[in-house]
Parts: C-alpha cells; structure tokens; sequence
C-alpha cells in the first residue's frame, strides 16, 4: 500500500468523523443550533483534527525514523571483510538498497512471486541483468552477503511499512472515536478546534526555526567529517586549492576568500555610487514623469534572475572587457574574469542598493531638510552636508546588506569569474569563489565521504557563517538608525 | 586678522546687495548644484543603459531561437526498407533504425539538388547528405511509425536542416567560419543559400523549441525547453501549495496571536536573517537533508520544490506580515465587539481583507522562486534528461530540468548555437516573470485599499 | 485690508521691509490663500493670529519661498521685499533664503554638534575668512539666540541633545548666523514649556532691535505680548491688520472681534 493511499485512508477518515460527530452534536441538541456552545461545523472540525493530526504526526516521525533503524539493524549483517578496498560501508549500504529495490521492482513487474525474492540466492540467478530489464541498473554482480543484506532489508521495510499504515489508520480512528464521544451539546468544540489551530499556526511559524536548524546541522556534520579527514589549519590558512579526485588534495580557502573579495569589492565600486545617486535622484530631484518611467526601469533590474546575468556576462561583457581593455593593455586573454563577474554584480546590485537607500534617506525627516532650505542651503549642500550624514548608519547598513548579497552570490561568478583559484591583483585575470567551489564541488560525480566532496560543506558554512554576521550587523545598524528618527 | 574679518554686527551688512543680482558665490554654488544634479542622472543613465544593454543582448541573440530552418523535399518511403516483412507490422517496422531511415533522406535531398541543378561544383554527395540534422532520421521514423499508410508513397515532407545550416541563414554562420569549421563547408552553406532561393530551405516559426525536451551537444537545431517548462511548473506548483499556506499561517501567529516573548523573538529574528541567506545555501540543505538523509531522489521537482518553498517562504512570511498590518486594528475591534473569538475575527475579517495583498507577495515571491538557479545545481538538476516527468503526483518523483538551469546547462555546451538557444530561454523565462509580475501589479491596483 | 492702507499712511517708504500685493496660493485645486495685501515693517515683530487652517502658516512660507519646495503649490501676485520681487525670474531663492531667514514650529537642529548646527549656514554662504573667524560668528550668534552660557562648555556636543527650548533657541541662533534681514518664525514656542516659551519671548523682543520679525503664532496672548503689530487671518483672507493694541482693544472687524473673544477659532 503505498503512502498516497495511506494519505487517501486518513482524509477519509476525518471526513467521515466529521460528519459522524457533526450528527452527533446536533442529536445531542435535539436538532436546535441555539442549544449548542459552539457551532455545529466546530463539533465536525474538531473530530477531523484529532483524527488527522496525531496520525500525521506519527506518521512523519515514522517516515523519519524506519529507514534510519533498518539500516542500522542491516549494517551489520555485513561485516567488515565483506567491505571492498576500495569501497566503504556507505557505498555497500546504497547497493544493499538498490538491490531492495530491484527485488521490488522485479515482483512489482510479475517477473518473480514475493516468495522466490526472499529465497533468491547468487548462485542460481544472474540477478544483475534481470534487475537490468526492470530499470534498476547495478554496477556491478550482486555479491551474496550484499544480496542477503537486501533481502533482509526488504523483509524488514516491508514489515515496518506494515506496521505503519495499522498504527496510523489506528490511531485516526482513536482520535475520531474520542472526538465522537466527547460530544455533547455541552462541549466547548469552537475552543478546542482554536486550540489545535493555534499549534498548528505555532508549528508553521517555528519552520523558519527548523529551516535555521536544518541548515546548521547539515553543514555542521559534514564539516565536522571533513575536517576529521583534513587539517583544519591546512583549509583556513593554507593559500593553495588544487583538488585531485584520488587523494592528495590541497584544499586551502584563502583564494576562494581573496576572489570573493576582490569580485564583491569591484561589485561594490559599481552599485554604492551608482545606487545610492539614482536614489538621491529619484528622490530628490527627478520630476515626476522621469520618476514614473525611470524608478520602474531599475526596479526591472531587481526581478531580472542571476542566471540572465551570468550569461550576460559570459557572452557580452566578458568578452567586450577582454577585447577592449585586457588585451590591448596586456593583462590577460580571458573573458572570465574578476572584472567581468564584478561589473556584472555590481549592475545587478544597483537596484538593491537604490531601494534600501531610498528607505533610508525617506526616513529623514521633513522638518531636517526644511531647516537646512530655511537657512537658504541649496539642494545638494542640504543633501551632502546635512541628509547623508544623518543617513550614514542607514547606508552603511544597506552597503552591507549589499556586500553580504554579493558573498553569495552564484551564478553569476560560476558564468563570469572563471574556475581557477589564484591570489592575484591583476582585476582581468579569472578567479574564482567560495559559491563557484561549492557547486564545482556537488555536482557530478560525488562521493560523500571524501574531503575533496566534503570541503564543499566547510565552504558553504563558512559562507553562512560570513553572510549571516553581515546580515546581523547591517539589520542591527538600519533598526538603530530607524529607532532614532522614530 | 580683525581688521579683514566681515562685519557681521549688524543685520544685512552682508547681504547689502541685490537679490536680484547673483553673487559670485551663489553662482559657483548653483553651478556645484547642477553638478550634482548631473551625477544622479548619470546614475540613472548608467542603471537604465545597463537594462536596455543587457535586454537587447537577449534579445539579439535568442529571438532566432523561435524560428528553425527547414528543408522542404519529397522523399520516397520505399517499403523494402522501412517495412522489409511488408505487413505494416508496428512490432517489426520499430526494429528498422533510424540508420535506415538516413539514406533515404540524404538520395532524397541530393536528387532534389540535382533536379533543380543546384550542386556547387564538386561537391560530394556525402556533404549534401549531412546539411539535414542528426535528429531528422528519428522524427521522419516516428511519421512513419504513426502513419505506416506513407510507406511505398512519395511525400514532400519538412526535413530539420543541422545546425550549421539553420546559423547560417540566422547569420551566426558566416562563410569565414565555415572555412574553419570541422562540421560545415562552404559549398554546404553556398548550396543553402541557392535552396532558399529556390523555396527549397526556409525558416519558419519553432513551436518545438518550447515543447520538445534537451537534445545531445551537437543536435542544437532539436534541443527544446518542454521538459524544463514542465519541471518548474511542477516545482511552482509544489511551492505554491506548500509556501503559501504555511506562510500565510506563520505570519497570522506572528501578527495576530504571538506573545511577545523570547520564542517570538527569535522566530522573528530567524526569518529575517532567512531572507538573507545565499540561496546556494538553502541547495546544500536540500542535498544533506532531503536527498542524503530522507533519501528523495537526484533531479526531482519534489526537491527542487521542497528547497524553493524553504527559500520563499521568508519573502512571503514578510510581505504578509505587511499586509496583516495594514488592516487596520478598528476592523479586529468591530468583529471582537460583536462576540467573535479571536481566531474567527482574524479568519473572518483580517485576513480576506488582506488577501490581495498577500496574493501579491506570493505572486512576487514565486517569481523569484522560478528564476532561481544555484540551489537547483547541487540537487542534481543539471543531469541531462529527455524523458518528459509523469503526471503529478508520481510525476514529482521523476527526474525533470527546470527553465534556469536549463539555461545553465546550454551555456556550459561548446556548440555555439547553444548560446542561441540559452538566450531563447531566457526570453521564455523573462515572459514568464513578466506576466507573473503584471499579474501581481493588477492584484495589487485592483484591490489595494487605502485606510 | 482697509485698515493696512490706513496703517500705511502713517508711515515712511524706508520702513516697509515686505509688501504683498494680490497674492494668491493655491495647492492643486484647493485656494489657501486670497487675494492678501500687507506691508511689514522693519524692526517691528508683527504677529499673524488666526484659527487652524487659515493660511497664516502657508503665507509665511511665501516671504521666502520655502512653497517653493511643495510641488503642487503655485503662487500669484507681487512679495516685494525691498521694492525687489522675490519672485521675479532672475531671483535666485538661495540667495533669498539667506535675506530671510526661518525658524519653524517644531526645534529642528541638525545631527550634528551645537558649533557646526551653527556654523552651517555661515559655511554654504562664504561669511567666515577663517576657522577664528567662524568661531566668532558662531559665538556672536549663540549670544544673539540667548544660549550662548548654556553651551559655551559643550559646543561639540550634539545639537540633539539639548532641551526643546534650548534647541529652539540653537535654531533661532542657527537662522541669526547667516545674518539674514528678516526672520519669519512659524509658530516657534508650540512645541515648548511655559519656561522655554518666556525665555524665546524674551529673545523675541530682543531680536526686534536688529531684524524685521515675522511670527505666526496661535497663541493670541503670545502674539498680543511680543508684538508691535498683528494681522488676522481668517479662511485664507486678510480680514485685518493694525497695530498689536488696536487689533486687541479695538477690532474693527467684527470677525476680529468673534476670534479675540473667543467665539471662533
């Protein structure tokens, strides 16, 4: 039975409650809506809610859970001898499940009765080519303790999937059941639904929290393992990253940092000024049909995704920048280049810092620009000398909201940096990112046990880590500097 | 030093003068204004240049995308090969090839040449043969297999032209590159040029770049964005259902019925840090939690939905927040005042009042979730798949592409025509942000109301 | 208006600092003010009294064009201020603003230290030779704003951080720095302490002795305390103006006469 019927069962169960216990309240009342506390859709909904939510929950848990047991049940019927060379448990353990697999699929298919799955043994059947004919491709023959893990394995899965859909249809009708009971005229139905519906708003609110924790933990574990495999010293200091698949890696993260840097600074360069004078323009100055057709135009570029941009720089500005500036100066023949992913970045980032700005020199009050106009200061004195110096926290704020975008910024870089780690001055020479590592690092072949995988966690963290102190110090600028105006 | 110092003891002993007559000074300081006025109209040129530059640079090189080159000849579908048993069995005709099927294009591309006295000199048959595409053999065979009455007839039917062809008379295939090109010659190209004159080649409008799935490196002429299309509109569908309840139901605990106390903080605190985390980060969170630990599958939408909607939800978490807020408190007042509970006054009246606000929010916040590329990478979206996902559900299962990183994936090819087809994508991608946001701002104009 | 022409008569050309004629202001559709004629004289504190919403605030705003900044404002008719049309084309506001300088209704010193709140306007219109120069003018004008011994000692400390009625005065010194002719206040003690108000009375009358002053005032008892002459606006028009006394004593209109009473406003 697979989960979409389980899904099937429960909804029908609490529907059926519903109605049930809906009837109920209304017997219980003699048919008169006034006798009852609350009304009679509460009685139904409250029915509904016990009998669903409980099971969804242990459901979940279950789901969570099972995998992780059998697992741990089936690793060791392997034993360590058993282990290839060359391989490791992990890698065993994900045959073992897609042999599990191809049995189902070969019974699924008619092709064997579940009693020839379980007794299926190495000798008698070439087992790799007929799970070939179902789909499930092996890389290698089935080797008879992993096939003897598998068929335990599927014995076990099958029986706890069992176990669960009884336990879960079980328990709906419990919940079902004692809503029924419950129910008298007397029951205060609409506080009890309002209740389960203020958990359930609490449960959705605090998903940005699991988020949070979800993020952490995934990186922290796998950072942890590599640097049980890697000298953490080697990663924060060292000033070279040359990895090589088959050991012997050098994975130093100061020259993903330093092409970070150096991008986001030139990023910098190009939106702050360009930014924060569209804003002061906009503002202060612009007419309103230049605002009308102007504030849009940059707004585009906000919506605009990275990816585009990142093309843009792979196809237009990398080469323009090559052929017009690098090469007749004699700098270098790439169009990936620092130069290029900054440029790009720092246009993408315009818009961004443009609104923020805009927030922020808003938020100075009238009362300061009528003083300074008062004493007969022109435009531009009243806003260099008095509105940027009363917005400068806000803008050091929004610069830094800027920065901590241009950190984690990806697909741009992955387009428009180029893929070599170097420390270099030279602006048109292509570097590379922490983010172009770690997609470099994660996609295509990947063994989640090696360190050359598994840098790519320590990188992401430390791209949290970074992003995050940014993001926390800039909001903690702008709400001290909005708190002072307010 | 006393003695040079103006007087200032009295009123107007500065001024003196006229105001009607500018003062040196107030010259030069109107002349720093207009300086200044300068720089942020330089701003806005430069903001509003880099728009209009990056656009037509799409524009310019994806549009062609939409038109494909077709050759237009008559080809004779002789039944000893097709259908050697001469049943018209679809069993047995399926075990012919597409290698049987390719001669038969390239006699019937060369006796048109010759009929119209086309070939340049001495070009080989060989070149003739190969302006078709790679792919035209397997879409003549799916014809015939569809249509087994063709075979032993004779038809004039559309044939793919190969890439080379379809660049040249889109002008990214210059005679110049073909002379250093492995994979065209310059008779090809000469001998193209006299087809179209003839109305043999022509280029016509390209529904299949939309609907048909990837193709291999050096079939650009076939590779369509059909599975990409489907996979985001599954993996919006997902965030949709998934981002916009459990949004609408966090910002409702946070705006109407949170305690003011140190969860709440930090489930504040949470969400706006959230909305600045780099995106690659919520992809590596996909990768340990959905696809290592509860072991969903590589390339599925389910994940890339799954990461899209943690990705979104603090964008629509803010902006219905915002929308909560603006409903003024004399609405909650009125509705507690006539015995409401609480929770049905906030479902009853709040929150319908603020729908169109959060409709607006979520519009915005799948917009962004539809372009967003670097987290869909690490969860193995880039693999290269042709075969269209099953209907939902079991279709969120199956491997998919999604429109970004299809984008991604054909700038990483070397055939240049691919950049043709990334730039078509992207077109697509905008016109689909473009009308998500017009959609949003008519939401927004139509049932925005002011307090 | 009459009794403005009456007024006139007693008085020499030299006098009239400012004289309004026909002025109109409109914001978008709506007519704040109408058809105003008035002539202000120099070193004299006049005061403008009327209900909420009558214009006084709006037509002080004209004397130095600050409307200027309000885009849907839109002004007729003739300011003179020393037979010169303030709004004449070739007349920059910058240079105006400098002639007259304003005081507003809420204490609006900038986030800076007292000194630069000061020494602002003397910078962006060139007065100061020199740092010594500038130090002068900004204790010069401290004195003339009263506050002079309250802040000797703390002249780097922030201008945010006074009290509301030392801040006033800081603002009041800040407008006195760039040595304008005339200074318009617009209801410059509403948002102060009986205390703070006494001291910038004071300094009111002072002021008088070197500047035309102009307030607007809500405070009836305020304008008959500080000034020389009063004018009463009512719904946008000029309904009268007079010498402070006669205003208060012997109103000749009889819609003077209901507000100075009581009866409306």
């Amino acid at each position: 039975m697979s989960l979409i019927w389980l899904f099937a069962i429960l909804l029908a169960l609490a529907v059926a409650g519903y109605w049930m216990t809906r009837r109920r309240a209304m017997t219980s009342a003699g048919g008169d809506v006034r006798k009852l506390h609350s009304l009679p859709n509460y009685y139904g909904m409250n029915a509904a809610m016990l009998s669903l939510a409980p099971a969804l929950i242990v459901l979940f848990v279950w789901l969570l859970a099972q995998p992780l047991l059998v697992d741990a049940t089936v690793t060791r019927m392997i034993p360590d001898e058993a282990i290839p060379d060359a391989s490791n448990r992990g890698l065993v353990m994900s045959d073992v499940r897609r042999v599990s697999n191809g049995l189902d699929a070969l019974v699924d298919a008619g092709r064997m009765s579940a009693q020839e799955a379980r007794d299926l043994s190495t000798d008698s059947d070439d087992i790799r080519a007929s799970m070939a004919e179902v789909g499930v491709a092996l890389g290698s023959d089935v080797r008879p303790e992993v096939l003897r893990a598998a068929q335990r394995y599927r014995l076990l899965t099958g029986r706890g999937d069992l176990a669960r859909n009884v336990i879960v249809v079980l328990i709906a009708l419990a919940g079902a059941g004692l809503a029924y009971r419950r129910t008298t005229h007397e029951f205060r139905a609409r506080n009890a639904v309002e209740r389960g519906m203020s958990l359930l708003l609490l449960g959705a609110a605090s998903i940005a929290i699991l988020t949070t924790i979800g993020i952490v933990l995934s990186m922290l574990t796998e950072t942890g393992r590599f640097f049980s495999q890697y000298p953490w010293t080697e990663f924060f200091f060292s000033t070279n990253w040359q990895p090589r698949f088959g050991g012997g890696s050098d994975l130093g993260f100061l020259p993903l940092l330093w092409g970070t840097l150096y991008i986001s600074i030139i990023a910098l360069i190009v939106a702050v000024p360009v930014g924060l004078f569209s804003a002061i323009y906009l503002s202060e100055y612009a007419t309103g049909r230049i605002r009308a057709v102007a504030k849009p135009m940059i707004e585009i570029l906000a919506g605009i995704p990275t990816i585009v941009y990142g093309l843009f720089a792979l196809i237009t500005v990398g080469p323009l920048l090559r052929d017009w500036f690098a090469q007749p100066l004699g700098l270098g023949n790439s169009g990936s280049s620092v130069m290029t992913a900054g440029l790009v970045m720092g246009i993408m980032l315009i818009p961004f810092v443009s609104s923020l700005s805009d927030d922020i020199i808003n938020a100075v009050p009238q009362s300061l620009r009528d003083g300074s106009f008062g004493l007969g200061a022109t435009k531009s004195e009243t806003i260099r000398q008095v509105i940027l110096p009363a917005a400068l926290p806000g803008i050091v704020g929004a610069v830094l909201l800027a920065a901590s975008r241009a950190i984690g910024e990806t697909m741009i870089v992955v387009l428009g940096a180029g893929a070599s780690a170097r420390m270099d001055l030279n602006p048109f020479e292509a570097m590379t990112t922490i983010t172009v590592k770690i997609v470099s690092q994660l996609t295509g072949d990947t063994d989640f046990n090696s360190p050359e995988t598994l840098v790519a966690f320590a990188l992401g963290l430390t791209l949290f880590v970074l992003t995050l102190g940014l993001n926390v110090f800039a909001l903690y600028i702008v709400r001290r500097y909005r708190e002072q105006y307010e | 030093m006393t003695d040079i110092t103006p007087d200032h003891e009295g009123p107007g002993a500065r001024q003196g003068g006229s105001i009607m007559r500018q003062t040196a000074r107030t010259r030069k300081r109107n002349a720093a204004e207009r300086r200044f006025e300068m720089y942020g109209m330089a701003a806005i040129a430069f903001g509003v240049f880099a728009l209009i530059w990056l656009l037509t640079t799409i524009l310019s090189n994806g549009l062609s995308s939409f038109s494909q080159t077709y050759i237009t000849i008559p080809v004779a579908f002789a039944e000893e090969t097709l259908d050697p048993e001469g049943n018209r069995n679809r069993a047995e005709m399926q075990k012919v090839t597409t290698f049987s099927y390719k001669p038969l294009i390239g006699e019937a591309l060369i006796e048109a040449v010759d009929a119209g006295n086309m070939r340049p000199e001495g070009m080989p048959d060989a070149e003739i043969a190969a302006m078709v595409s790679n792919d035209a053999a397997a879409q003549l065979r799916d014809r015939v297999l569809a249509d087994p009455k063709m075979i032993g007839t004779e038809e004039t039917v559309e044939i793919l032209a190969g890439g080379r062809i379809d660049g040249y008379l889109k002008g990214r295939v210059t005679m110049a590159s073909a002379e250093l090109d492995r994979n065209v010659t310059p008779d090809q190209l000469r001998l193209a040029g006299v087809m179209e004159g003839n109305g043999l080649l022509e280029k016509r409008l390209n529904w299949r770049f939309l609907t048909a799935p990837d193709a291999s490196e050096n079939r650009p002429e076939v590779a369509g964005l059909g599975v990409a299309i489907l996979g985001s509109a599954y993996m919006m569908l997902i965030v949709l259902v998934l981002a916009l309840p459990i949004g609408v139901a966090a910002s409702i605990y946070l705006e109407e019925f949170a305690p003011t106390n140190r969860l709440t903080d930090i489930i504040e605190v949470n969400i706006s840090n959230l909305a600045a985390v780099p995106s690659i980060v919520f992809g590596i969170l996909g990768l340990a939690i959905f696809i290592n630990f509860l072991g969903l599958p590589q390339s599925a939408p389910i994940v890339g939905g799954l990461v899209l909607t943690l990705m979104t939800l603090p964008t629509i978490i803010i902006s219905t927040r915002a929308s909560l807020k603006s409903v003024p408190p004399s609405i909650r007042d009125a509705a507690l005042g006539v015995g409401a509970s609480k929770m049905q006054a906030v479902f009853h009246h709040v929150l319908p009042l603020a729908m169109p606000g959060i409709l607006t929010g979520t519009i915005i916040g799948l917009a962004q979730a539809l372009g967003e590329t670097a987290p869909l990478l690490l969860i193995g979206m880039v693999a290269f798949v042709r075969e269209f996902p099953d209907a939902p559900p079991e279709g969120f299962f199956d491997p998919a592409s999604a429109l970004p990183v299809q984008i991604y994936n054909w700038t990483q090819r070397a055939d240049p025509a691919f950049v043709e087809r990334a730039s078509g994508a992207i077109i697509v991608l905008l016109g689909f942000l473009l009308v998500m946001n017009i959609i949003a701002i008519v939401l927004r104009r139509r049932f925005e109301r002011r307090w | 208006m009459k009794d403005g022409r009456l007024e006139e008569r007693d008085t020499t050309m030299q006098d009239t600092k400012i004289k309004a004629s026909n002025v109109q202001v409109y914001y978008g559709d709506n007519h704040a003010i109408k058809d105003v004629d008035v002539e202000i004289k120099d070193k004299t504190v006049t005061a403008f009294i009327g209900p909420s919403g009558c214009g006084k605030s709006t037509f002080l705003r004209c004397l130095n064009r600050m409307n200027d900044t309000i885009d849907v404002a839109r002004i007729e008719g003739k300011i003179l201020i020393d037979d010169e049309d303030i709004y004449d084309r070739k007349v920059d506001p910058v240079q105006l603003r400098a002639k007259v300088g304003m005081v507003f209704q809420k204490p609006n010193p900038f986030p800076k230290s007292i000194y630069d709140n000061v020494a602002y306007g003397p910078k962006i219109h060139g007065l100061a030779k020199n740092k010594a120069d500038l130090d002068d003018i900004v204790e010069n004008a401290l004195r003339r704003g009263a506050i002079w011994d309250e802040v000797k000692d703390r002249l780097h400390a922030p201008g945010t951080g006074l009290s509301g009625g030392q801040q006033q005065r800081l603002c009041i010194a800040r407008a006195v720095a760039t040595e304008p002719e005339i200074l318009l206040m617009d209801e410059p003690c509403s948002a102060l302490d009986p205390i703070a108000t006494d001291q910038v009375e004071n300094l009111i009358h002072e002021l008088r002795e070197n500047y035309s002053v102009v307030i607007v005032t809500h405070s009836m008892q305020q304008a008959a305390r500080v000034s020389q002459k009063t004018a009463f606006f009512h719904l946008g028009n000029l309904v009268e103006y007079g010498t402070t006394d006669q205003i208060f004593q012997n109103p000749h209109d009889s819609r003077t006469e209901s507000y100075i009473t009581g009866r409306i406003g």
